[in-house]
């Protein structure tokens, strides 16, 4: 079968750091290819070098074996690719012949008018050809999610696009939508369209694809046949095994519960449950993990005990009171450092300068704000202790946050947090994107604080790190908790089917879990095509 | 590179600019907006008709109006004619500082909402709703209080008044945004229609001062107006009302740069995440900046009533709008308000000299303003604009350092 697309040792680097490092990538024409990889491990910028809004450091995009180089997504469409956003780029008000046709509107009267009728039997002729369920008089605004992603679909299409990019496609549907989705999918391959996935799902990945590519920090980790792989594989390449960090941080001397949440349910702005009724109590002196795949809830969990998002239901107790509804504020007050997940967006204002940014959740503390009043002396030494103790580089507290690359970012962010004196630190992904001494550092740190007796909670998606510095570690999947396991009595493989969603006694899939989840078995919901093989 | 790569770059650059180099893009685009207006008088001067005798002459040709003399007055006559000795401190100048010192307030108000991420363009309603609040406090107030001691007794209240009536509509709009998501620029511009609205209402009815024809109310004792002192008192300036405003400049620069209210303000301003994050309670920010904003624009009113009019009367200027304007001209820096509110104030009053002393019609002096403001203002506008573009100035490293995250999150209705 021929590549239909061809990206060549693609290199795209960004001021201090590298988001795709020598990336190959093989798609095979007609068939559906997965990307697959953790947030923030290049998926989407490879698609958009692929889709011509960045110019690639260095490497090779070829279509057809033919080189390329797009300057623009109008080069990339001209030349049959076509992506489609996760947030759709449509006209609500206007129809859904309208929105396919905007701006290639077929023409009548010597180009002077749209041809209205000719643009409808386009927009049928086009729907029927590849089997789509869409009205092509109805209004975008009142059609659902599922027919206004199948609008941007024959949007592309419209344009004569061969190839077509989904950017998480299925993150905006509901499970039923995204089967109706993938039966979308398999018509056009088996019309000769070739499809690029992007998705950090594991399941929907080796449901839908036939071929799979893992990305890890930038990296390509590997290429597989989605039938000669399974979940297990997936995860591992996804996540990693680094070289293991070997910390010795001794049994646990645990003290109170400092940090205790019951019965807890986040929802997200669909209504669909993010967090699904966890519990689980932290104590002084350990650290509890919580592993899994991004996207299982565990972001929405942890914003819920900081205060950041409210929790629709359950209780969070700090320190012995409920503060499910406690303003952020009172939280920082009462002794929770949170080191986010997104520095860049939360931990750090970008455009302020270290000095400034080292205020940031004291600044009604008494120590450097008393009676409202900012001692920026105090304040400057402050963040001139944390650059120091924490090797933040360049060490000018006149640096603006944005000067600093991603893991003094971070260093200067967990130093604010742990120079908090705090009882429970929760530490949402506090290495990603640090450079292996720096992480090494912030272990230390963090065993530290336990050994003072701290509470810690911990996210990451990186196995080894949950692993190697948990006492307790619990699972999530699909906005619950598998197991919660003693990290040094199970093996990664263990972890790899509990992060898979797979129960550690019933064996096979989750119950639960929408159909789209369950590992291998097609769901009975996929209608009359084919099952088996795809391609 | 595309031109689009390129308009980004300089975009890039503009808001990575340092405080030296917006203060030098500033003075060259003042410069340069001097010139060009220069070669617009001259065109104009072309193209219309005077005696030989009144055209000056320059590279041998003919013109009816002289650039130089046009400038020479719009910005020498604005303050006074200081080098050639006619110099007064009843002049124009004093006109000037009049000016500059309503536009110092409007200005800071419209500045302190832009630091919160609020485009308050309210203002002009809270200076009316001020105005006329002091106008009626100050009037009830005289019958208690007379002579000196009214003056010193009834200007504080008569400030404390428009500030308290000014703040509470500025609370309105705060209120309706932080609790009901209600987007202030709309709210703010249709609030400044029912503040002129009632405004007109009660003075044409209710407070009517039955000895005039105008919609006013009745004039304020001479005791409860802001005295002249060593300057003024013929084109209504008082000093003492300048040094409220330059105290108030210090004042919010303070509260901005030196108070945990400030931080959150400006983080808010910047970052909302980060400040959410921060502990910051977004929605209690966002009443009390714009409270404290229309309390600034309420003081604008009670400085219009107590010092130029001496009483309540509808129609009242667009120093609000302005405001504006001058904010941006400032970089929504409280100290660049002081510095912003004088330009503005040159050329308002300045203009009017020009047409006293030239034939260049209003119109065209009209167009030199606005070249100018405009020229001036611009850099800082698209600083403003360029921070809310992905791609410019430091924003290329927030997207690269998450990797993709930034897109695949996009609104969060994934994670």
């Amino acid at each position: 079968m021929a590549t239909a697309v061809h990206l060549d040792g693609i290199t795209k680097r960004f001021p201090g750091v590298v988001a795709n490092d020598d990336v190959d990538l093989e798609v095979e024409r007609g068939t559906v290819h997965a990307l697959l990889g953790e947030n923030g491990a290049g998926k989407t910028t490879l698609m958009n070098v692929l889709y011509g809004l960045y110019e690639p450091t260095s490497g090779q995009v070829r279509l057809d074996g033919e080189p390329r180089s797009f300057r623009s997504p109008r080069d990339a469409i001209d030349a049959g690719i076509g992506m489609i956003h996760q947030h759709f780029m449509l006209v609500d008000p206007m129809t859904v012949t309208e929105n396919i046709t905007l701006g290639s509107e077929p023409r009548k009267w010597g180009g002077l008018a749209i041809d209205r009728d000719a643009a409808r039997e386009a927009v049928v002729d086009l729907a029927d050809r590849y089997g789509f369920n869409v009205d092509p008089d109805a209004r975008v605004e009142d059609i659902s999610v599922g027919e206004q992603q199948r609008v941007e679909i024959l949007k592309a299409l419209y344009r004569g696009a061969d190839t077509l990019i989904l950017d998480e496609p299925t993150a905006v549907l509901t499970p039923q939508e995204v089967e109706e989705l993938f039966d979308v999918l398999e018509e056009l391959t088996a019309q000769g369209k070739t499809i690029i996935f992007i998705t950090h799902k594991l399941g929907e990945a080796m449901r839908s694809a036939d071929e799979i590519t893992v990305l890890r920090d930038g990296k390509k980790v590997g290429a597989v046949d989605a039938d000669a792989t399974s979940q297990e594989e997936l995860a591992e390449l996804m996540v990693g095994r680094e070289v293991l960090l070997d910390v010795d941080h001794g049994a646990a001397e645990t003290g109170d519960v400092v940090a205790s949440v019951s019965d807890v349910v986040v929802e997200d702005d669909r209504g669909v449950r993010a967090v699904d009724r966890v519990s689980f109590d932290v104590r002084a002196g350990e650290v509890f993990g919580i592993a899994g795949v991004d996207g299982n809830g565990q972001s929405e969990l942890i914003e819920a005990i900081t205060g950041l998002q409210e929790a629709d239901a359950g209780e969070i107790r700090f320190l012995g009171e409920d503060v499910t509804t406690a303003s952020r504020r009172q939280r920082i007050e009462d002794g929770m450092a949170y080191i986010p997940e997104d520095r860049q967006e939360r931990g750090l204002v970008m455009e302020f300068d270290l000095v400034e940014n080292g205020l940031l959740g004291s600044q009604h503390g008494a120590e450097l704000a008393s009676s409202g009043r900012i001692d920026w002396s105090a304040t400057r030494d402050h963040a001139e202790a944390i650059i120091d103790e924490y090797d933040v580089r360049p060490p000018d507290a006149n640096a603006d946050a944005h000067s600093l690359s991603g893991g003094n970012q971070q260093k200067f962010i967990v130093g604010r947090e742990f120079e908090r004196d705090p009882e429970l630190v929760v530490a949402s992904h506090p290495t990603r994107g640090v450079d292996v001494g720096s992480i090494e550092f912030i272990h230390e740190r963090l065993l530290e604080l336990r050994k003072q007796g701290v509470a810690i909670l911990l996210v990451s998606s990186k196995l080894e790190e949950v692993q190697g510095l948990s006492d307790r570690l619990a699972v999530a999947y699909e906005g619950e908790f598998v197991d919660v396991v003693d990290p040094d009595e199970t093996t990664e493989e263990e972890l790899g089917l509990l992060m898979a969603g797979e129960q550690p006694d019933s064996g096979e899939g989750d119950p639960a879990g929408p159909p789209t989840d369950h590992s291998g078995a097609p769901s009975p919901a996929e209608g009359d095509l084919p099952d088996g093989e795809q391609a | 590179m595309s031109v689009a790569d390129r308009a980004r770059d300089a975009l890039a650059r503009l808001v990575d600019a340092s405080a030296t180099e917006r203060i030098l893009i500033s003075s060259a685009a003042l410069v340069l907006s001097v010139l060009i207006g220069a070669v617009l008088v001259l065109v104009a001067g072309r193209m219309t008709t005077c005696s030989p005798s009144e055209a000056v002459y320059y590279f041998g040709t003919g013109f009816c109006y002289d650039p130089i003399v046009v400038f020479d007055r719009l910005f020498l006559g604005a303050l006074g004619d200081p080098f050639s000795g006619g110099w007064s401190p009843d002049g124009q100048f004093a006109v000037t500082l009049r000016e500059t010192t309503l536009l110092v307030f409007t200005g800071l108000s419209v500045a302190l909402a832009f630091r919160a991420g609020i485009f308050n363009i309210g203002t002009q309603g809270q200076m009316v709703v001020g105005a006329l609040a002091t106008a009626l406090g100050v009037l009830w107030a005289s019958a208690f209080v007379s002579g000196v001691v009214g003056t010193v007794v009834l200007i504080p209240f008569g400030i404390l008044v428009g500030a308290t009536f000014g703040g509470l509509y500025g609370a309105v709009p705060g209120v309706l945004k932080a609790y009901a998501d209600a987007n202030e620029v709309i709210t703010t511009i249709m609030l400044n229609f029912i503040a002129t609205g009632v405004a007109l209402y009660l003075v044409s009815g209710v407070f009517k001062d039955p000895d005039s024809a105008a919609n006013q109310t009745v004039p304020l004792a001479e005791f409860a107006q802001f005295p002249a002192v060593l300057f003024g008192a013929r084109q209504n300036f008082s000093l003492v009302a300048l040094a409220f405003g330059l105290i108030a400049i210090a004042a919010l620069y303070y509260v901005l740069e030196h108070t945990a209210f400030g931080y959150d303000v400006r983080t808010s301003g910047v970052q909302p995440e980060a400040a959410e994050y921060g502990g910051v309670d977004a929605k209690r920010t966002i009443v009390a900046s714009l409270t404290l904003s229309g309390a600034l624009g309420g003081i604008a009113g009670a400085m219009y009533v107590m010092m130029v009019l001496g009483t309540f009367q509808t129609g009242i200027p667009a120093y609000g709008f302005d405001g504006i304007t001058v904010s941006i001209l400032a970089g929504n820096n409280p100290l660049g308000v002081g510095v912003a509110a004088l330009l503005f104030g040159v050329l308002k009053s300045g203009t009017t000299v020009v047409q006293f002393a030239t034939d260049v019609p209003p119109q065209l002096v009209g167009v030199l303003r606005g070249l100018i403001i405009l020229f001036v203002a611009m850099p800082e506008f698209f600083r403003l604009l360029a921070k809310g573009l992905p791609g410019a100035g430091s924003k290329p490293e927030a997207v690269a350092t998450d990797g993709g995250t930034v897109t695949e999150n996009g609104g969060g209705a994934d994670e």
